[in-house]
C-alpha cells in the first residue's frame, strides 16, 4: 500500500553517468595509453553500482534511503581517485575496504535504528570500548595506536569513534535522577560518560596521536551540549558563557604543557622548513597551485610520491590530478551525505544526539585534514571519510553513515493511485459508508522533494 | 512540540561547527586564489618568462646560454636582474619569481607563455657604464628624476650568470648591487648638512656666515679636523665652501647649529639618526639601505664627521641618487625610484603597469630645495660642466673607508638638460688619482642615455 518514494532508476542514473564520465575523463585528459588498462576499474566501479542498486531495489527496499546513493557515488568516487594515484590502475586494496564499508554501512543502520534496543544495550557499549582500550593498551607495539596483524594493521582508535557517540547517545535520552557531588547536580550517567571521554583523551596523550582528539572532544561536546537542552526549557546564558570559560582555559592548558613534538607542530614555518617539518604541507601546497582549477589529468600528477600521498594530503592528491573544482565538489558532495540528515526530521532524540555527534566528528575530521595538509591548522594526520585509503577509517566512516542512516525518519508515501482506481475507491468508500476511514497522511513541507525518502 | 525544540536547540553546537567548516573552505579557497603565485615559485615544474629592457633588449632568459647571447652578454646586470638560479637574493628576478611564472590558477602550471618583465634599464647604456669602469670596481645609478625610471644600475665586480663554475672565487661583492647597499658617503653627505643649515638660518642669512681654514681646525674638546688642502681655504662663504668641500668650514658650521635641527631634516630625509631603525627603500621586491648618522653633540669630533659623511655615516649610492630628484625637481619632493615598467601575464594580457609616484612629503622645503640647487650647479658651472659636456649641479665626495683602508671617489648630482633629466650617483672604489674618475663615469651615463 504504502511506497518507498525513492526512484532508484534516477539515482543509480546520476551514479552512473558520474562515475562513467569520470572514466572517460581519465582516457581523454589522464596518462591512459590503452583502453584496456581501464577495463577493471570500469568494470568494478560500474558494476558494484548496478550491484548496490540492483539489491537495495530487490531486496532491502523499505531500508534504502538517499544517504545509500551518496555512499555509493563518493565510495565510486573515491576509487576512481585512488586509482589514478601517480598512474593508471586499479586499486584493488581500496575497492575491497569501499565494499566493506558498504556492508557496515546497513550493519550500523540495522543496530542503531532501534534505539530501545540499543539503550538497553548501553552497559555492553562500555564493554567494547573497555576491550579496545585494552588491546590498545596491550596491543599495540610502544606506544602507538596500529595493532599489526600480518600484512594488515588495524587503528582500535578509529573503532572507538562510533561507540563512543553511541555511548553520548544513549547517555543523554532520559531524564537521569541527579545527585549532588560538591555543589553540582549531575547524573550517573553523565559522569560515566565524562570519565570515558577522559580516558580516551589520556590514552590517546599517552600513545602521541593527539590527531583525533578533537574528534572525541567534538562529540562529546555535541553530546553533552544536547543533554544540557533536553531537560530545561531553556539554557541559560551564564552557563554558556561558564562552559565557554572552561572550555578555553582547558584549551590554553593543553597548549601550554602539551608535549614537545606537539609544540613543534603548532608553530611550524613550513616555507622556512621545507625540507623539514614543513615538507608534506609545501609538496601538498605547490601541487594544489600546479593542479589549477582543472587539475593535470588523472593520473599525471606528481604529489603520489610523497608520504601519505594517500591519505593525510589526499586533498591535495585529488586537487593536482583532478582540479581544485573537483575536489570541492566533492566536498560538496561529503557535506551533503552529512546534512541531508540533519535537515530531515530525526527517527527519535536519541537518534538527534547521535547524528549531531556523527556529524561533528566526520566535520571535525575532515577539517582538521583539509585544513591542515594545507597549513591553515597545524597539520595532524587524520583521514578524510572515505577519500583517504584505510582500512580501520573507511570500516568506521562506513558504520558511521549507517548510523546517520538510522537516524532519519522514513517516510512513505502512499502508492498514487490511477484515476480509474481512485474513482472505483471513492465508490466502494460510498458504498460502505460505515467502515473507517484510511488515514492517509499528508506530505509535510520537508519531505516534499521527489525521489528523497527522508 | 517542546521535544522539537530543545532538539533544535541541542543542534547548535553542531551547527556552529558546521559553520566554522564553511568559513574555513572559503578561507581555504581565498588562500589558493591568493597565494597560488607564491606557491608556485617553490615548484620545480614551473617555465618563466624573459625579462626585456626598455628598448626590447633580453635582459633574463631561463634557457640562455653563450652561444645565443655572448657570453658578456648579461656581465653588466649580472647582479641587479640577477636569476632564478638562487645564488643571489634581492635582485630583480629572484623578488619578482612569482610575476615571471608562465602560471595561472585556472590553468595550472603550462609549458609556456607569455610572462614577462619590462624593466626601465636602458641595456646599451648600461653596458657602456659598465665597460666605462675599466678596471676599477664601484657602483653607478641614474634615473630619470621627472618620471623615477632608473636608467642605468651598475655594480662591479659583477657576476656572469651564464657560468657559475668560479662562484667560489669571485671577487667579493660580485654577488651584490652595490647601489642599493651602505657605504661611506664621504662629503656628499655635506649635501644633507647644506640642506639641514638652510633650514635652520635660510638662504640669506647662511650666505652671510664665513669661517675661516687655516689647513686644521681644533674643535671644543681640543679635536683637530684636518682640511684636504693643508694650505687652507681661507675665509669662506658656504658656496666656496661647498665647492671645495672645505671641513672646517662644515665642522664650524655644524657647531653653530642646533642638534635638534640637523636631526628634524636628516629624519625627514629619511636619515636614521642615532639608534633609529634603518628604514628600507622597495624597489620593486629590491630593497635598498636608506642612510644612516650618529649624531650627539654639535661640538664634538664624530658629530662633525657624521655631519660630513665619515665616521659613522652610511648612505646607499641609490639614496643619494633618490636626494638629487627632491633638488633637481625644486619642490623638496622625491620621485620614488622604479625599475619594472610593465608585467604581462602568462595569456599576454598587461597585469601590472607603473606609474610615477613621489614622496609622502617634502624631505626639506622647497625653498631649500631650490637655494640647494643654486648651490649645486655653481659647483657644475665652476668645475664640471666642462669636463662632463652637460649642465649638471654635482657634489663630489672622497670616503675613507676604515675596514678596507682605501679612499673611495664619489660624484651625486643632476643634469637639467629638458631632454636629459637625470639624477646620478657615481662611486669607484679605491680610485688613485690619474685613474678614471666619476665625471668620466657621468660623462659616459649622460652620453649613453642622450642617444
Amino acid at each position: 500500500m504504502y511506497k518507498n518514494h525513492l526512484s532508484y532508476a534516477k539515482c543509480t542514473f546520476v551514479v552512473i553517468m558520474t562515475h562513467a564520465i569520470m572514466i572517460l575523463t581519465a582516457l581523454l585528459r589522464g596518462n591512459c595509453d590503452a583502453l584496456e588498462i581501464l577495463l577493471p576499474l570500469t568494470v568494478a566501479v560500474l558494476g558494484l553500482d548496478i550491484v548496490y542498486a540492483f539489491v537495495c531495489r530487490l531486496f532491502y527496499k523499505q531500508m534504502t534511503y538517499t544517504s545509500d546513493f551518496l555512499l555509493l557515488l563518493l565510495l565510486g568516487l573515491s576509487v576512481i581517485f585512488q586509482s589514478y594515484f601517480g598512474s593508471v590502475g586499479f586499486a584493488t586494496k581500496h575497492y575491497i575496504t569501499c565494499i566493506i564499508a558498504l556492508v557496515m554501512c546497513q550493519i550500523g543502520f540495522l543496530l542503531t535504528r532501534n534505539h530501545a534496543w540499543i539503550q538497553s544495550k548501553k552497559k555492553y557499549l562500555y564493554i567494547i570500548l573497555g576491550i579496545l582500550i585494552l588491546s590498545i593498551l596491550l596491543l599495540t607495539g610502544s606506544r602507538s595506536m596500529w595493532i599489526s596483524i600480518g600484512s594488515f594493521s588495524l587503528q582500535p582508535s578509529e573503532f572507538m569513534k562510533p561507540v563512543f557517540i553511541l555511548l553520548c547517545a544513549t547517555s543523554i535520552r532520559e531524564q537521569h535522577p541527579k545527585q549532588k557531588i560538591l555543589c553540582f547536580y549531575v547524573s550517573r550517567e553523565t559522569i560515566a560518560l565524562t570519565i570515558a571521554f577522559l580516558i580516551i583523551a589520556l590514552l590517546q596523550w599517552w600513545c602521541r596521536d593527539l590527531g583525533s582528539l578533537p574528534t572525541f572532544a567534538a562529540v562529546y561536546a555535541c553530546g553533552m551540549f544536547c543533554r544540557l537542552c533536553y531537560p530545561r526549557a531553556k539554557l541559560s546564558k551564564k552557563s554558556i558563557i561558564g562552559i565557554c570559560v572552561v572550555g578555553v582555559l582547558v584549551v590554553i592548558a593543553a597548549l601550554k604543557f602539551a608535549p614537545g613534538y606537539v609544540q613543534d607542530r603548532l608553530s611550524v614555518d613550513i616555507w622556512n622548513q621545507m625540507e623539514g617539518d614543513g615538507y608534506q604541507q609545501c609538496k601538498a601546497l605547490i601541487a594544489i597551485a600546479e593542479g589549477g582549477l582543472f587539475g593535470k589529468g588523472p593520473g599525471n600528477g606528481t604529489l603520489y610520491q610523497v608520504f601519505a600521498a594517500d591519505t593525510d594530503i589526499v586533498f591535495s592528491t585529488i586537487c593536482e590530478e583532478w582540479g581544485f573544482l573537483v575536489a570541492l565538489l566533492m566536498i560538496a558532495i561529503l557535506m551533503s551525505l552529512m546534512l541531508l540528515p540533519m535537515i530531515n526530521k530525526p527517527r527519535s532524540y536519541f537518534h538527534t544526539t547521535m547524528i549531531l555527534g556523527v556529524v561533528a566528528a566526520m566535520i571535525i575530521q575532515m577539517g582538521l585534514n583539509i585544513f591542515g595538509s594545507c597549513n591553515l591548522i597545524p597539520f595532524t594526520g587524520v583521514t578524510i571519510p572515505f577519500i583517504s585509503a584505510g582500512g580501520s577509517s573507511m570500516m568506521t566512516s562506513g558504520f558511521l553513515i549507517g548510523m546517520l542512516k538510522a537516524g532519519q525518519s522514513p517516510v512513505f508515501r502512499k502508492r498514487e493511485l490511477k484515476q480509474e482506481k481512485v474513482k472505483k475507491f471513492a465508490k466502494k468508500q460510498a458504498d460502505s459508508s460505515n467502515t473507517a476511514k484510511i488515514p492517509i497522511r499528508k506530505p509535510k513541507k520537508s519531505t516534499k522533494r521527489r525521489g528523497v525518502t527522508a | 512540540m517542546k521535544s522539537i525544540q530543545s532538539i533544535r536547540r541541542g543542534e547548535r553546537l553542531t551547527i556552529l561547527i558546521l559553520i566554522l567548516f564553511f568559513l574555513g573552505m572559503v578561507l581555504l579557497v581565498w588562500r589558493i586564489v591568493s597565494q597560488s603565485d607564491f606557491y608556485m615559485s617553490h615548484s620545480n615544474n614551473v617555465t618563466l618568462g624573459k625579462v626585456y629592457d626598455t628598448n626590447g633588449d633580453v635582459l633574463f632568459d631561463p634557457d640562455a646560454d653563450a652561444e645565443t647571447y655572448g657570453s658578456d652578454y648579461f656581465l653588466d646586470i649580472g647582479n641587479v636582474i640577477g636569476d632564478n638560479s638562487s645564488q643571489m637574493t634581492n635582485t630583480l628576478v629572484s623578488e619578482n619569481l612569482e610575476s615571471l611564472q608562465n602560471y595561472s590558477l585556472i590553468f595550472g602550471a603550462t609549458d609556456s607563455g607569455e610572462a614577462a618583465i619590462y624593466v626601465t634599464l636602458n641595456h646599451t647604456a648600461n653596458q657602456a657604464v659598465y665597460n666605462a669602469f675599466g678596471s676599477k670596481d664601484g657602483t653607478a645609478i641614474a634615473y630619470n628624476y621627472e618620471t623615477g625610471e632608473i636608467l642605468i644600475c651598475v655594480s662591479k665586480p659583477s657576476v656572469n650568470i651564464l657560468d657559475y663554475s668560479n662562484v667560489d672565487s669571485l671577487e667579493e661583492g660580485s654577488l651584490i648591487c652595490k647601489a642599493f647597499y651602505g657605504t661611506v658617503p664621504g662629503s656628499t653627505q655635506k649635501v644633507a648638512t647644506t640642506a639641514a643649515a638652510l633650514e635652520e638660518y635660510g638662504y640669506d642669512s647662511l650666505l652671510e656666515k664665513s669661517y675661516n681654514c687655516s689647513g686644521t681646525w681644533t674643535t671644543k674638546y681640543n679635536q683637530s679636523i684636518v682640511c684636504h688642502n693643508s694650505s687652507g681655504h681661507g675665509t669662506q662663504n658656504i658656496i666656496q665652501a661647498f665647492e671645495n668641500s672645505c671641513n672646517p668650514f662644515f665642522a664650524q658650521l655644524v657647531q653653530d647649529m642646533s642638534l635638534d635641527n640637523i636631526i628634524d631634516t636628516y629624519t625627514s630625509m629619511g636619515i636614521a639618526v642615532n639608534n633609529d631603525e634603518v628604514t628600507k627603500m622597495d624597489i620593486d621586491g629590491i630593497s635598498s639601505y636608506t642612510a644612516s648618522v650618529t649624531l650627539t653633540d654639535t661640538s664634538d669630533f664624530d658629530t662633525m664627521w657624521n655631519c660630513m659623511g665619515q665616521s659613522e655615516a652610511l648612505t646607499s649610492p641609490c639614496q643619494m641618487m633618490v636626494w638629487e630628484s627632491a633638488i633637481a625637481n625644486g619642490t623638496g619632493v622625491v620621485t620614488e625610484p622604479y625599475l619594472i615598467e610593465s608585467i604581462t601575464g602568462v595569456t599576454g594580457l598587461t597585469t601590472y603597469s607603473a606609474e610615477t609616484s613621489y614622496g609622502d612629503s617634502a624631505i626639506f622645503s622647497s625653498t631649500t630645495a631650490m637655494n640647494l640647487r643654486e648651490i649645486m650647479l655653481q659647483n657644475g658651472t665652476d668645475n664640471y660642466n666642462s669636463s662632463i659636456g652637460y649642465t649638471v649641479g654635482v657634489k663630489s665626495g672622497t670616503a675613507q673607508v676604515e675596514s678596507t683602508d682605501t679612499e673611495n671617489s664619489l660624484l651625486v648630482g643632476f643634469c637639467i638638460d629638458d631632454d636629459l633629466p637625470i639624477a646620478f650617483a657615481v662611486m669607484i672604489e679605491d680610485r688613485v688619482s690619474g685613474e678614471v674618475s666619476t665625471s668620466d663615469i657621468v660623462r659616459t651615463i649622460l652620453q649613453a642615455l642622450d642617444n
